[in-house]
């Protein structure tokens, strides 16, 4: 049964929406007659798919878009959210996806610009409620560390202390496990209790199931725009939720890694005692030494800013290492570029799509044979050859599911899940035998994630040596072969498969020693 | 030796003048994440302006207040291209600087006839304060100035002020690293830009208003003699702090004392082309400070970069 939604008038209800409906001008219906409410002092997961319209229904209680229809209530009074000051005057603190904090200013900083207050700024009193605040909840933070020196778990901190310091009863958090390890999940929800101890009305957004049942008092599904259901976890369990998610039909796609091609292993990819300065010029590569063999995906783990960022840069040409070698075929090809890379069989997904994957303004087409333009039948050095061009990218688009009228339209009109199919298929056009793959599913939907992941298992089996770097523990402890774990520049131990061991893995990703 | 030193700092702090008031407007400006580098245009305009108020009225503070209404003008014509129209800052700035030289040419053989030098009877002379002017030695050199320098000084701090210890100046940081954010926040991005634009124009006018009512008692369109770009310099390597500011433009300031200095101390027929040599000496130092000091440089993140709403 679901659970009874009370009557308007009730008291214990702090936060209700009815009807809301929104169509963005492209025409997809995000949120489509969504009713729901929010008691006093709940934690309320709203569990859905990506695309299934639950930032968008935080975006519309934030004040942050306005709704096509529909009405909301706060405190049993029907009010009208059109800025997101109005949302904070009526205590109602969001911490969206994105965090909107700047990174080069400091945390009492970031905070003191979302409160009001006179001319002078008196950042002692925005310390005095700070600290009243953090210490209430057991919230330990440096408040005059700098945004950029934290990292994403502490940032998220700063957000939900911002919300705080505005006075919110109503909490209202976009997806925030989504960048935190395991262990920094657990600390997180004890934060959640004790806000909802404190009295404060919390909604949970989230796309994992297992968080919502364990958290959360009531659970709200959301697919398509749409309401499904509410439930208490009580009355329900992990199989019925995830088929309330992803809706009836949909066979198990749960993909199971197969011993790899172990016959004629090779090492592709040699590297030893490589280090690496960062932007700041610190050293943020430590005497790192591994190696890659053909067929198999290595993992790289790590909490991000931990020096994955230069490493890849470094072995894909884009930053020049202060000592070491590389070493690719008995080659040391260390301080060369980019193109001669390319050239000994290195082939590289950013996860910076936009500015690193590809060129927005450019067509599908373009795009697709950045990396082999110089070739038959492409061009003869000189000019371009149009028509094969566009054939051969029409059958690329065929062949990975790149969804465009022609391959002549700009990259930047492609959805996120586009771009990646693209990037990987030029990628993939040259003989390639080193794949480096950085967040590779990072902000892609799940059928999109799940084709990367295929695509990942496909170039494995077909010989492909491939380094995963990635911040998403489940999904290199589904694909990996072995798990690298990386925390301050340095690498901390090396899993074999049969040693997977999620806490341990979590533990050393945040430099705690086991 | 010890009054050769004294001049020379006393002369550094004069020539330093206008280009600490440019420097110091163009920082603040910066910090809000528009880079201007139309403020040679707008220093010209200052110092036009200046002198024509100056020249007509036989009033020297009037060619001051001239000079910076005249700098406010263009800088905020820039503001409303950059921030309103949402136009290239590079670009705006190259058309700013362009139409700045055009109105002055324009209006200047407008008003005087060909061939005639207008010059100003007098120049701001120097104000020394009661008794610390007195002070042997340095009561000459920073007790002893004219009001342009004075003005440069107590700037620094007011505004080093503004920029870290008011909320203003808060949000103006917040918006130079990252003015979507910024807006997300609530902050009122325009406005806080164009209060930061104004102030600049202020300060710029008054740079050419300095030259041409402090140290030059003519007009001429070389007056500024690329100044306005050694002041983006100097925001550089002071590291967009008003403190690292000041000590840019002293340096620079010392550059053309010195080449000024050196210069009347050569006697006889190669005095000229010595010192014309020398005076490439502010524009060396320019080149070399940049190429040293600017490697490291992190300016607003988000500096130059154009930001609608959407
Ligand atoms: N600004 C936008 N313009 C057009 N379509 C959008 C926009 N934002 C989201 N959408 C679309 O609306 C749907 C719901 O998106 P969203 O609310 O972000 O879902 P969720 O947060 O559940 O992943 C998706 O299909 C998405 O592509
Ligand atoms: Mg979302």
């Amino acid at each position: 049964m679901s659970s009874q939604i009370p009557s308007f008038f009730s008291n214990d209800i702090v936060l209700h929406v009815e009807g809301i409906r929104k169509v963005y001008p492209n025409g997809v219906i995000a949120n489509d007659n969504v009713t729901l409410s929010v008691f006093k002092g709940e934690i309320h997961a709203i569990l859905g798919e990506n695309g299934a319209g639950k930032t968008t229904l935080v975006n519309i209680i934030a004040g942050c878009i306005k709704p096509d229809a529909g009405e909301i209530y706060v405190n049993g009074k029907k009010v009208n959210i059109d800025n997101p000051r109005t949302a904070t005057k009526l205590g109602i603190g969001v911490v969206h996806q994105h965090f909107i904090l700047i990174p080069a200013l400091t945390v009492i900083e970031n905070i003191a610009l979302s409160l009001d207050s006179g001319f002078k700024l008196d950042l002692n009193k925005v310390r005095e409620k700070i600290l009243q605040i953090s210490s209430l909840l057991n919230l330990k933070i440096d408040l005059n560390a700098r945004i950029e020196e934290l990292p994403v778990g502490l940032r998220q901190r700063v957000e939900i202390l911002r919300v705080l310091c505005q006075n919110a009863n109503i909490l209202i958090l976009d997806e925030p496990t989504s960048v935190l390890t395991p262990i920094e999940v657990e600390e997180f929800f004890r934060i959640l209790r004790n806000l909802k101890e404190k009295g404060c009305s919390i909604i949970l957004i989230t796309h994992k199931v297992k968080e919502a049942l364990s958290i959360s008092d009531r659970i709200t599904i959301m697919r398509k725009g749409k309401v499904i259901k509410t439930l208490t976890p009580k009355e329900t369990n992990e199989e019925e939720l995830t088929l309330l998610i992803i809706g009836e039909k949909q066979n198990s796609e749960f993909i199971s890694l197969t011993e790899g091609n172990n016959k004629n292993k090779e090492i592709l990819l040699l590297v030893n005692n490589l280090n690496v300065k960062g932007d700041r010029g610190e050293l943020s590569v430590k005497n790192v030494s591994f190696s890659l063999y053909s067929g198999e995906i290595l993992g790289i783990a790590g909490v991000a800013g931990n020096g994955q960022k230069e490493l890849i840069e470094a072995l894909t040409g884009l930053r020049k290492p202060e000592s070491g070698t590389i070493i690719i075929r008995g080659e040391n090809v260390i301080n060369k570029k980019p193109k001669s890379l390319i050239k000994k069989g290195m082939a590289y997904i950013p996860e910076d799509r936009i500015g690193r994957g590809v060129i927005l303004t450019m067509s599908i087409a373009e795009n697709a044979i950045l990396k082999i333009f110089e070739e038959n039948p492409f061009s003869n050095k000189t000019i371009m050859n149009r028509n094969s061009i566009t054939d051969y990218t029409q059958k690329l688009m065929k062949k990975f599911g790149i969804i465009a009228p022609n391959p002549n339209i700009e990259v930047r009109a492609l959805s996120g899940g586009n771009i990646q199919r693209l990037i990987i298929a030029r990628e993939l056009s040259y003989n390639a035998k080193i794949l480096i793959a950085e967040n590779p599913t990072a902000g892609l939907d799940v059928r999109a994630t799940d084709f990367t992941h295929r695509m990942l298992l496909d170039l494995r089996s077909k010989g492909m040596g491939i380094l995963l770097v990635s911040a998403d523990l489940d999904e290199l402890l589904k694909l990996s072969d072995r798990i690298l774990v990386m925390y301050n520049g340095k690498i901390m131990k090396e899993f074999n498969r049969n040693e997977y061991d999620i806490y341990k893995i979590a533990r050393l990703m945040l430099g705690i020693e086991v | 030796m010890i009054e050769l030193i004294v001049s020379l700092i006393a002369i550094t702090l004069q020539t330093s003048t206008p280009l600490l008031l440019a420097s110091i407007g163009e920082c603040i400006v910066e910090r809000g994440g528009i880079l201007n580098l139309g403020i040679e245009g707008a220093m010209l305009i200052g110092a036009f302006t200046g002198f024509i108020g100056a020249y007509f009225t036989k009033n020297l503070l009037i060619g001051l207040l001239s000079s910076i209404i005249g700098g406010i003008i263009i800088v905020l014509i820039f503001g409303f291209l950059v921030i309103k129209m949402n136009l290239d800052q590079v670009i705006s700035a190259l058309a700013i600087n362009l139409l700045s030289y055009g109105i002055c040419i324009y209006f200047f053989r407008m008003i005087f006839s060909q061939g005639s030098f207008p010059y100003l009877s007098e120049l701001f002379s120097p104000i020394p304060i009661p008794f610390l002017s007195e002070i042997p030695i340095i009561g000459a050199i920073l007790f002893n100035q004219t009001i342009f320098v004075y003005i440069a000084l107590i700037i620094i701090p007011i505004l080093h002020y503004l920029m870290f210890k008011t909320r203003y100046g808060l949000s103006l940081r917040a918006i130079g690293e990252n003015p979507s954010i910024a807006y997300r926040l609530g902050i009122n991005v325009s406005e806080i830009r164009y209060i930061a634009l104004i102030i600049e124009g202020a300060l710029v006018g008054m740079a050419g208003g300095a030259i041409c009512l402090s140290m030059f008692n003519v007009f001429d369109t070389r007056i500024t003699a690329a100044k306005g770009f050694i002041a983006v310099s100097i925001v550089i390597l002071g590291r967009w702090n008003p403190i690292g500011v000041l000590g840019g433009a002293l340096l620079f300031g010392f550059a053309e004392a010195l080449s000024l200095w050196v210069g009347t101390l050569i006697i006889g027929p190669i005095s000229a082309s010595i010192s014309q040599l020398l005076s490439i000496l502010p524009y060396l130092v320019t080149i070399i400070a940049l190429l040293i000091g600017g490697r490291k440089a992190k300016g607003p993140a988000s500096l130059g970069a154009s930001f609608s709403r959407e």
